[in-house]
């Protein structure tokens, strides 16, 4: 049973290193680095307790938007999904993804107090 | 010109002493001697007593819409109707605009009385009845069984209403009253012994009787939510001068007191009835931010606020501030939030300090003050709390600091990004570009 999942595993990785582009396996990266901090941040959170609600929800909400941003940028800027993105370019995914990221950064700076 | 000038003297006496004025109620003017040290004791304490038939037909109570009297003692137990503008609505409506009244009963008492002691809270035993105690009947009664001794034990735990219990057994002959259990503002101040019981002396007893042991009321008192007072005695003999005078000895054996207490507990019930004793009033009401002085116009949550509340009481015709360990301030909204004891202090304020809870509204200082023979005390003060303002609240808090870095990175971490993605050129790219 694990040896099938080690091997799943193991080959998972190995065509991802191939077929994937590199400017795809950058915004992964990225996104790891998010979830990372995000889950430190939850589990400061169940340790310390809910003291300043308003500052953890603005923090996990912040790592939370990021997160979800960067994937949409990956999805649109992939070459693979060309069809169903006709009228976006990645070019305009690119910029989308800079416009939401001001507008949750402002809010998060607004409601971490 | 000296006329004018004593004239003004006398309007000012008489306004100053209206609360001394009282109409005494007969049957019989014979009363009037009978009972002579009771009376001259009230004109020494300066009480302008007036003394009427209670049938005559000039009576009034009040004239042009004041009252002429603020108390009344109703001396006339067998009276079948009373004369003049009297009459039970007329006397309730007297103490429903703060009058009181002393009423003495006696065996043969009209059913008048009935009505007005109902009224009052109590009920007077049917006509006829007479408070009977075959153990507890002193060496001069008559043989019924029926001029009884009560004893000081049995008298209401109030030392504003009868003073010290440390007197003489008390004489008593008359009916016996009923009060109302259930009624919270009705006081037994004298009970007779478990072993009386008030009934016809003459007839054989065929039912139970009305009143029976501690539930016969000798002496009853009410306090009515307007702070009117009304004392109820079965027995007009208990007030007379040969009762005030004359020893007091059990008939089945027991110490012998040459003076009856009578006199004594008297004195006290007419000071507690007629407001001589055990009148609060609240004087200045203040509240104010702790460290300040003046009232702001409204307190945010979580602030230190203090309270400050003058009560006098009155001693001799004086107000003098009032000492108590147990009075509580309440801080309500809707319920209370609070609830605290106020301490005197040296200039016989009470005040107190408390914080404001995390809860904003309109709240009420309330002080609520009820005590056994003293006058009902009420204060309620309304102040407003609000919540905190926008720029009230903690920033920069030291174990939110993770959650700011945690912002501050994914800041940082979408600029650094960008620049990577931006200026990223795979190989290929290098290569076409090179070429």
């Amino acid at each position: 049973m694990t040896a099938s999942v080690t091997s799943v595993i193991a080959k998972f990785y190995e065509e991802y290193a191939k077929t994937t582009p590199s400017k795809l396996k950058l915004i992964d990266a990225y996104l790891f680095y998010i979830l990372l901090t995000g889950i430190v941040q939850f589990l400061y959170c169940c340790l310390v307790g809910t003291f300043p609600f308003n500052s953890f929800l603005s923090g996990f909400i912040s790592c939370v938007g990021s997160f979800v941003l960067a994937a949409c940028l990956r999805l649109q800027v992939n070459p693979e999904n060309k069809g169903q993105f006709e009228k976006i370019s990645p070019e305009r995914a690119f910029a989308d993804f800079i416009f939401a990221h001001m507008v949750l950064h402002l809010t998060v700076m607004n409601f971490i107090g | 010109m000296a006329l004018i000038y004593s004239f003004l003297v006398l309007l000012l006496a008489s306004y100053i002493n209206a609360d001394k004025e009282t109409l005494v109620l007969l049957d019989n003017l014979a009363i009037r001697e009978t009972h002579s040290i009771f009376f001259k004791s009230l004109t020494d304490r300066g009480f302008s007593l007036i003394f009427k038939p209670v049938d005559d037909s000039n009576l009034v109570l009040a004239k042009y819409g004041q009252y002429l009297y603020k108390n009344l003692i109703i001396f006339s137990p067998s009276v079948e109707e009373f004369g003049g503008s009297l009459s039970v609505e007329a006397i309730t409506k007297f103490v429903d605009d703060g009058g009181n009244i002393l009423i003495a009963g006696s065996s043969n008492s009209g059913d008048v009385l009935r009505e007005i002691t109902a009224e009052c809270g109590f009920e007077v035993d049917e006509e006829g009845a007479t408070v009977i105690d075959h153990l507890n009947y002193d060496v001069l009664d008559q043989g019924k069984h029926t001029t009884i001794v009560a004893d000081t034990a049995n008298l209401i735990d109030a030392q504003m209403i009868v003073g010290s219990k440390k007197t003489a057994p008390f004489l008593y002959r008359g009916t016996g009253l009923i009060a109302d259990k259930e009624n919270p503002l009705v006081l037994e101040v004298l009970t007779a012994s478990s072993t009386a019981y008030s009934y016809k002396p003459d007839s054989p007893i065929e039912e139970y009787p009305h009143a029976v042991g501690k539930n016969t009321v000798l002496i009853a008192a009410l306090q009515a939510r307007n702070n009117a007072r009304v004392v109820v005695s079965g027995s007009l003999d208990f007030f007379s001068d040969e009762f005030f005078s004359s020893p007091v000895q059990k008939a089945l054996g027991g110490q012998k007191y040459p003076k009856s207490g009578n006199q004594d507990l008297s004195d006290s019930l007419t000071r507690w009835v007629f407001k001589e004793e055990g009148v609060l009033r609240v004087g200045k009401v203040s509240h104010h931010k702790a460290g300040e002085k003046d009232s702001p116009q409204y307190y945010t949550i979580m602030e230190n606020m203090v309270y400050e509340i003058e009560i006098e009481k009155l001693e001799k015709d004086k107000w003098v501030p009032f000492d108590a360990k147990d009075i509580q301030l309440e801080f309500v909204r809707i319920d209370p939030f609070v609830r605290t004891v106020l301490t005197r202090g040296a200039d016989g304020v009470f005040r107190t300090e408390f914080k404001i809870p995390d809860v904003y509204g309109v709240y009420q200082l309330k002080v609520d003050y009820t005590r056994v023979g003293y006058t009902f005390l009420n204060s309620a003060t309304q102040v407003s709390v609000r919540p905190l303002e926008h720029t009230q609240y903690e920033r920069f808090i030291v174990s939110a600091y993770p959650y700011y870095a945690s912002a501050f990175s994914m800041m940082g971490g979408v600029f650094v990004f960008s620049i990577l993605f931006l200026h990223y050129r795979t190989n290929e790219e290098v290569k076409k570009k090179s070429e």
